[in-house]
């Protein structure tokens, strides 16, 4: 077991380096540097402005080396004028001025550093879990409010394959998952917040969540998100309750007179529940980066604005600390979702 | 005491009387040479009209929806955002008001000698800057002194301060310091606009020991407020700084600026959800449905357009096809302006009155010419003539709404007219990589305070925003005639020729001047839009 995990947390560190060193390329490219300097320096500056300030603010040294910078395994490089006084460099984003002797010689990942966020102008360190702790409240009831929705609905609808509550559910269902986030965010907004319908029962706007959630900033928003995984997972659910719903046990425990209800609760559900757990933990890799739509939408300053200011303004240390978290969500909960598997299914083994 | 009024106000006085010169016209001329609104108005028979809105209460808390910015060095400010949060600390040394006459500030008064050489700044007394040392002379011309610095990148006061200048600083003697509270500007030519340019954003007064410096890294400045709480992209706090004595007058208590992104949709949302009382600026159909739901609407006429022109030194496979005056007209003759101004901005704006970068009723130095008419005929004949009839023009725009649907519309015209016009959209981020050297694109430009300063900024031979190629030592020698003070009858002959000379050489097409809008709750007092997105805090306040 702890070898397994083990493993897996080598396969993580990996994985993350490639992902990483892809993004840093990917964001190192010569127009998006120059993008990066004319949001910085000025809009409409011109090309020699753009090449001097990427020299004086170390972007200019070749792409591995600055990998290198960025992982804190190569000494990162300070500019300095003609006098001798530093002007710019990585360890230097967001500091002011200082003399040479106290800027550090390592400032990577390895050393804790995560960089400087050239859009918020904040350590990235302190973005992204400022950010995070945002979109986690958000993940956090959006899950409370659609795993056992979409648990019951599924268990219902399979309990009895075919019924007219199987129908119902299910076309809910399907309806539900069906409807993208963009659809079903505006059309929630306008009927229930807008001046155009008039009901105004909640905001269409959840930035003064960010300041406390309330009952009327958070509804929309957590349905918006619920109601899409909601359908998918209890589908899942439903196909696997009626397919344990046929096993022999059941007929068995049938036949022996057992009530349906201890059947249902008893006998069926811990086997049905198997397919949709790992279902469910592929959920939070997905809603990290589906947030995006509805955080957009709703004004919520969480992970997935972060995520799309990063890359509209090419904020490099931002992206590449914002896909590290990516890569580790993904593999933990996959971690998690394997040991569960193992857990509620004797016949796995973890290994 | 007796206050001097410039000779040359008092010239311009006797032209309104005589019907010479527009009143809005003579406000801004008048005030630019240093003589007060309320002496201006006098000096034409007609009092200041009173404050037509109620004086705000004291207290209260007002948010607004904006864009939230970090705050660099002012001289490189590119968003006027970024100043409406920095002015309640550091303010200017003059304000442009909706009307476009200019407000002292932090300063008392100024006045220019007769040849706008020399200007008198006299600085405002008992201002203290909040760490409680006194605001003087030294302050005001370390500012400017700052200004002048072009081997700062990005510093746009340079281009503002050019009379100053030479070898990229502030030249020898131009900057006196006369006393404790009197400062001397000698521009090195006559400039009648300097102090426009001292009233422009990026022109915020600081410490003379903190030039280069965002206002984040020290917090000290003359005005009311002090930063509480700054989140780029989230919010920011202003509040009423309380270990500091104000020189002026401040109403609220507490100011929040609150980002919503650039959809207005979602500050649609944030509207019905009531999170803010104002908006930065109002845009598209969003204008009509934020007044249906009860917010005021305000609305200034502006010279904010958009400029389709022709590069006439850009190459197009060999030949420079915009380099014949006929092919230049030609696209221009063939383009009703109304056109773009319906189906680019809906009608929100005045059609310009020829395709020339003054506009009328806004700039006070405009000169009446003779319209734009569009002539199909004549813009065939034209480019039959240059031979140029199978050429196939490549239209570039931004991917935008207005910007992109301004140039489809020209587009269509030409194609109408018999001409082969091929549309690139191009998305923001690479539309600005050299945006001045397309053959044949549009741009939008910024409001300016007076139709010389568009003219030096864009159509100079030597500007560096040339984006025409035109460059012409008449037309070039005719603008230092017109930046000079000079008498206005002269001085209009001069515009009405520099505008004539753009109309002639088909230097572009200029469909329209938009209008800019911006909404706020009822009982707001002097939130209205003002002709650059100016938001001075000092001045808001609940009725």
């Amino acid at each position: 077991m702890a070898l397994f995990i083990l493993r897996r947390l080598g396969v993580m560190v990996l994985t993350a380096l490639c992902m990483t060193l892809i993004v840093f390329a990917l964001t190192n490219l010569p127009p998006n540097l120059e993008k990066l300097a004319k949001t910085q320096a000025g809009t409409r500056i011109t090309d020699d402005e753009v090449h001097s300030w990427l020299e004086r603010n170390g972007y200019s040294a070749p792409i591995l080396r600055r990998y290198g910078e960025w992982l804190g395994v190569v000494p990162a490089s300070v500019a300095t004028d003609a006098a001798g006084n530093v002007v710019g460099g990585r360890c230097l984003r967001g500091v002011r001025s200082t003399s040479i002797e106290r800027v550090p010689r390592y400032c990577g990942v390895l050393q804790g550093e995560w960089g400087y966020s050239t859009k918020f102008r904040v350590p990235v360190s302190d973005l992204v879990t400022e950010r995070l702790a945002r979109t986690g409240v958000l993940m956090f009831w959006a899950f409370a409010t659609m795993v056992p929705l979409a648990l019951i609905f599924g268990v219902l609808a399979g309990m009895r394959e075919g019924s007219v509550t199987d129908r119902t559910l299910s076309t809910i269902s399907i309806a539900s998952t069906s409807t993208p986030e963009y659809v079903s965010g505006v059309v929630f907004v306008v009927v229930f917040a807008s001046s155009a319908v008039g009901l105004k029962w909640f905001t269409g706007s959840a930035k003064s969540a960010v300041n406390g959630i309330t009952f009327e900033n958070f509804t929309l928003p957590v349905a918006t998100i619920a109601l899409y995984g909601m359908g998918y997972i209890a589908r899942m659910t439903r196909a696997s309750m009626a397919e344990v719903m046929t096993a022999q046990y059941i007929r068995t425990a049938r036949l022996k007179g057992v009530k349906f209800r201890d059947i249902v609760l008893r006998h069926a559900l811990r086997n049905a529940l198997i397919a949709p757990f790992t279902i469910v933990m592929l959920q939070f890799p997905w809603l990290l980066t589906g947030v995006v739509i509805v955080e957009a939408l709703f004004v919520y300053p969480g992970f997935g604005d972060a995520l799309v200011q990063g890359a509209q303004n090419n904020d490099i240390d931002l992206l590449l600390a914002v896909s590290v978290v990516a890569v580790v969500v993904v593999l933990v909960t996959q971690l998690i979702s394997d040991i569960g598997y193992a857990l509620l299914n004797p016949r796995i083994r973890v290994s | 005491m007796k206050t001097h009024i410039h000779p040359a106000a008092r010239m311009y006085a006797r032209e309104v009387t005589k019907g010479q010169m527009s009143r809005r016209e003579f406000l801004g001329r008048a005030t630019a040479l240093g003589v007060s609104a309320s002496a201006a108005y006098g000096l034409i028979g007609t009092s200041f009209p009173a404050r037509a809105q109620p004086v705000p209460r004291m207290g209260g808390t007002l948010r607004i929806q904006m864009n939230c910015l970090e705050l660099k060095d002012p001289r490189i400010y590119d968003w006027s955002e970024m100043s409406a949060v920095s002015r309640g600390v550091i303010e200017y040394l003059v304000e442009v008001q909706r009307d476009g006459t200019l407000r002292p500030m932090l300063l008392e008064s100024w006045a220019a000698n007769d040849d706008a050489t020399e200007y008198t700044l006299n600085v405002r007394r008992g201002v203290n800057w909040n760490d409680g040392t006194p605001f003087t002379a030294e302050d005001v011309a370390a500012n400017i002194i700052g200004w002048c610095d072009e081997s700062v990148e990005g510093n746009s006061m340079a281009a503002r301060m050019a009379s100053l200048i030479s070898d990229g600083q502030a030249a020898e003697g131009t900057v006196e310091i006369v006393d404790s509270h009197t400062v001397k500007v000698k521009p090195r030519t006559p400039d009648g606009t300097l102090m426009f340019g001292m009233a422009d954003y990026p022109a915020a007064i600081v410490p003379k020991d903190r030039i280069g410096e965002a206002l984040t890294d020290h917090g000290i400045g003359t005005g009311a407020y002090m930063i509480e709480e700054l989140k780029v992209g989230e919010r920011i706090v202003m509040v009423k700084n309380p270990d500091h004595t104000y020189w002026g007058e401040a109403w609220l208590d507490r100011v929040e600026f609150l980002d919503y992104g650039t959809d207005p949709s979602a500050w649609l949302a944030g509207a019905d959800a009531d999170e803010f009382d104002m908006t930065f600026e109002m845009v598209s159909d969003f204008i009509d449905i934020f007044t249906s739901i009860g917010w005021v609407e305000s609305e200034v006429g502006t010279s904010v357009t958009v400029v389709i022109r022709p590069n006439r030194e850009a190459e197009v496979n060999g030949i420079r096809p915009y380099a014949d005056v006929r092919v230049r007209r030609a696209l221009a003759l063939a383009v009703d302006n109304a056109v773009p101004l319906e189906l680019g901005i809906s009608g929100r704006g005045q059609q310009s009155n020829n395709n020339y970068h003054v506009a009328p009723g806004v700039h006070p130095d405009h000169a009446e010419i003779a319209p734009h008419e569009k002539n199909v005929e004549e813009a065939r004949r034209l480019m039959n003539e240059a031979g140029m009839m199978e050429f196939e023009h490549e239209l570039v725009s931004i991917d935008d709404d207005y910007r992109k649907n301004t140039t489809d519309a020209v587009a269509a015209q030409l194609r109408d007219a018999g001409f082969k016009v091929k549309r690139t959209v191009m998305p923001g981020s690479t539309f600005w990589n050299d945006w001045t050297k397309y053959p044949f694109s549009s741009t939008n430009w910024n409001h300016r305070e007076t139709g010389i300063q568009t003219l030096n900024l864009a159509y100079r031979s030597t500007a560096a925003w040339n984006e025409t190629g035109f460059r012409s030592a008449e037309f070039d020698a005719l603008l230092d005639q017109a930046t000079a003070i000079a008498d206005s009858e002269t001085r209009k002959a001069i515009m009405a020729r520099l505008e004539q000379m753009m109309v002639d050489e088909g230097i572009a097409i200029i469909p329209y001047f938009r209008s800019l809008y911006r909404h706020y709750k009822p009982g707001l007092v002097g939130a209205q839009m003002h002709p650059k997105f100016e938001i001075n805090i000092h001045h808001l306040g609940w009725a």
